[in-house]
């Protein structure tokens, strides 16, 4: 066998001499050329820390201690500066806007061409085959900032692949994405790797990526504990290391079928005739009984940023006690409907009434006290030293201070151990546990979690799941906003689908789903365990 | 207007337009210079953003203005908000028809440091960003009850702004500057895309707008 591209022999590493806990502990992995690579791993099992030492920014960029070799087309990481070896290793990272920084896009995919040192026509002709090929050839005069998040994710593999690299390694690169624009860049991804280039990502949502990939590496506490094709690796139970099979691959292994399917059709064409649907634990809660008169109510509510309308007409009703989903594509106005709970916007036409009140007659400080919102990135609140003060601080602000519920709030959200410390030192779960509990420290009638799950670990997503199901045990009122159909099927008692600031439909998640023109017209698609049930009945018939 | 000039004869004809202005004392002659320069806005098609532009602008001038003639008189003070109002929109007119980029690229072949160049354009690049991520910490912080609307009382809490837009400022620039060098950035060797050459043209106007700045200021 030829020589591996990549060789990663006994890597060590941890960002800090003083840290006392390895990252990557006595790491071994060797990619060939062609091969399609997933890593996969809760957060913290050293994915992103493994995707920076295979281009060489560990050890370069970061102070930490490296012990061990990686070997890229026999130069040494160590060795070498990333200047060599970022021709050979093309790298594309979790947040799509921190990546470019061009005026146009033309600029940002020839400027590692120009860090080559390339002649102009070298420059011309390979920055249009790369546009070409990763299908953005129509973008080429925008400014990369006013693209959106696929879109820039696309620049970014396109400034990667204009330079020929032997392998390209995407960190997280589905995170922020809606299920639109995952399916471009999976089919970008798919064409690259035909091409020949090696690939390695890493991603939480297996179902995302396990039918692309020849090959599965499941990481855990810095070291790889299962390694092959992904048929293989699904068949071992994962669970332990923080991760969750696909749907299809739990279902076909509650059913005793030998191979294991890695899509529905697989799944679809793998049951034999005259199977039941086996029980996969709690099936998604019904719309559950709630009081006569409505928390939140729109009415014909119209809202437009420099003249374009964002919101047109909405009419939802909320009651007490209800998780509503309100699913829908990136840019369907969904964030700019949840800014009109609390008055941050106010409706253009129409109105909006919380507890009675219309939100244009109320003061933002006012509404904040019956609603409770945390937005997708927690950085955007802290400010205070200890998790303590951050969470205490609304409240107070709002003179709705009460030792009591804050105390239930700590030991709903397990963050005893974390309330002396800087919000800022947290994992990024953490803090969106310390939002969350920020977000009800006022005790509001109405919680609104915005893209609760992005970018989030499967152990985190249940632990949410679980606080949401506490919260509704207790009579709370939850809105979430969110394109994660998995998770939103498992936690909502109902679904408003949202596309072009327009309600399509509204109901159980298996009814939205079921409607088959809305779900496309929202460029999104039914979960994995909806399909499922679908072909059951089929096959029934 | 179809004649392309090269940045860098931008930039110094802005600067000695710059310097014409400010040796203009005569009221009608500065009454002129604003207007040549509002035709030139309307040749380029900028009115639309001049005049929003305009909007922020006269508040300063307005200040300038009561300033200058309390210290002064009315006349100096009308010479000054003039020469400020023209200041002004001779720079805008050039950062309008001249895109960051090329005039960093530009001067990058006259000797400038790459990374100088490089710092100066993307940091005009990524204001748009920041007041986004400044917009977003606005709309959290007030969602939680946190009064940031202006006023008095948004003083007190102005920690509540500042501290994550500066913590995530400095997050974007480490974020930015592992994209920069996961593309090559410190690689020497650099060539360019565009090539930036001064012209027959270029002289041509450099030429003639050095002689008639002089012509005006030495002949009385």
């Amino acid at each position: 066998m030829n020589r591996p591209l990549v060789e990663v022999h006994h890597l060590y590493y941890r960002y800090a001499a003083s840290s006392p806990d390895w990252i990557l502990r006595d790491l071994n992995l060797r990619i060939h050329a062609g091969e399609y690579v997933l890593l996969a791993g809760a957060s913290g099992s050293g994915k992103s820390t493994l995707c920076r030492a295979l281009n060489g920014l560990i050890p370069h960029f970061y102070e930490g201690v490296m012990e061990g070799q990686v070997t890229v087309r026999n130069l040494d990481t160590r060795s070498s500066t990333v200047g060599e070896l970022f021709a050979h290793v093309g790298m594309i990272f979790q947040n799509p806007a921190a990546q470019l920084f061009s005026e146009t896009v033309v600029q940002e995919l020839a400027f590692g061409l120009e860090s080559l040192g390339l002649a102009r026509q070298e420059i011309n002709r390979r920055l249009e085959e790369s546009a070409e090929m990763v299908g953005i050839g129509h973008l080429l005069d925008r400014n990369p900032q006013h693209l959106s998040g696929g879109e820039q994710q696309l620049v970014a593999i396109a400034a990667a692949m204009a330079l020929h690299p032997e392998l390209i390694v995407l960190d997280e690169p589905y995170a922020s994405l809606d299920p639109a624009n995952v399916r471009r860049i999976r089919s970008a991804l798919s064409r690259i790797h035909q091409s020949g280039t090696a690939i390695v990502i890493s991603e939480h949502r297996l179902q995302h990526v396990v039918a692309d990939v020849d090959r599965m590496c499941v990481l855990d506490r810095g070291q790889i504990v299962l390694d092959g094709p992904p048929r293989t690796v699904l068949s071992e139970e994962i669970t332990a290391f923080g991760l969750n099979a696909p749907t299809v691959v739990q279902m076909a292994k509650a059913m005793g079928l030998s191979d294991v399917p890695l899509t529905v059709e697989e799944f679809k064409d793998a049951i034999p005739a005259f199977t039941t649907e086996p029980d996969l634990g709690p099936n998604p809660p019904a719309a559950e009984a709630h009081g006569p008169f409505p928390v939140l109510q729109t009415e014909n509510l119209w809202f437009s940023f420099e003249k374009t309308p964002v919101l047109r007409g909405i009419n939802l009703t909320l009651y007490p006690g209800e998780c509503l989903a309100l699913v829908g594509a990136n840019g369907s106005g969904k964030t700019t409907l949840i800014k009109h709970f609390n008055g941050l916007y106010r409706p253009h036409h129409g109105r909006v009434l919380v507890l009675d009140q219309d939100t244009l007659r109320t003061k933002t400080s006012r509404l904040a006290s019956h609603v409770g919102l945390a937005f997708q990135n927690a950085n955007d609140q802290f400010f205070r030293f200890q998790v303590r003060d951050e969470i205490e601080v609304g409240a107070r602000a709002l003179k709705r201070y009460n030792k009591h519920w804050l105390d239930e709030l700590t030991t709903l959200f397990r963050l005893e151990p974390l309330l002396e410390r800087s919000p800022y030192r947290l994992s990024e779960g953490e803090k969106k546990r310390v939002a969350f509990a920020a977000a009800l420290a006022a005790q509001p009638e109405i919680l609104v979690l915005d893209e609760p799950t992005t970018g989030q670990d499967w152990p985190f997503r249940q632990a949410l799941g679980e606080f949401l199901r506490d919260l509704q045990a207790r009579g709370q009122t939850i809105v979430m906003v969110t394109h994660d159909l998995e998770f939103a099927e498992q936690y909502a008692c109902r679904w408003v689908l949202l596309a072009g600031g327009e309600i399509l439909t509204n109901g159980h998640s298996w009814e939205v789903m079921g409607n088959e023109p809305a779900m496309q017209r929202a460029g999104l698609e039914p979960t994995e365990a909806f399909q499922i049930r679908k072909a059951f009945l089929e096959k029934a018939r | 207007m179809t004649i392309r000039l090269d940045p860098r004869t931008k930039l110094l004809l802005a600067v000695l337009y710059a310097a014409w202005i400010m040796t203009t004392r005569s009221l009608p002659w500065l009454l002129a210079e604003l207007g040549l320069l509002w035709l030139g806005v309307v040749l380029v098609r900028e009115g639309r953003t001049y005049l929003k532009w305009l909007r922020v602008l006269m508040a300063m001038t307005i200040a300038w203005f009561l300033i200058a003639w309390w210290a002064f008189d009315l006349m100096a003070a009308v010479t000054a908000s003039l020469r400020l109002l023209s200041l002004s929109s001779t720079f805008f007119l050039f950062f309008r028809t001249t895109s960051p980029y090329d005039l960093s690229n530009a001067l990058v072949k006259s000797g400038l440091p790459y990374e100088v160049a490089f710092v100066f354009r993307t940091s005009l690049q990524f204001v748009p960003v920041i007041t986004r991520k400044a917009r977003n910490i606005f709309d959290a912080q007030r969602s939680r009850g946190i009064p940031l609307e202006p006023g008095w009382a948004a003083l007190r809490h102005y920690p509540a702004l500042m501290t994550p837009l500066l913590i995530q400022a400095f997050q974007l620039a480490d974020e930015l500057a592992e994209a920069l060098e996961a593309r090559g950035f410190s690689r020497p060797g650099r060539t360019f895309m565009q090539d930036y050459r001064l012209q027959a043209v270029d002289w041509a106007v450099l030429c003639g707008a050095v002689i008639l700045l002089l012509a005006i200021i030495l002949i009385p």
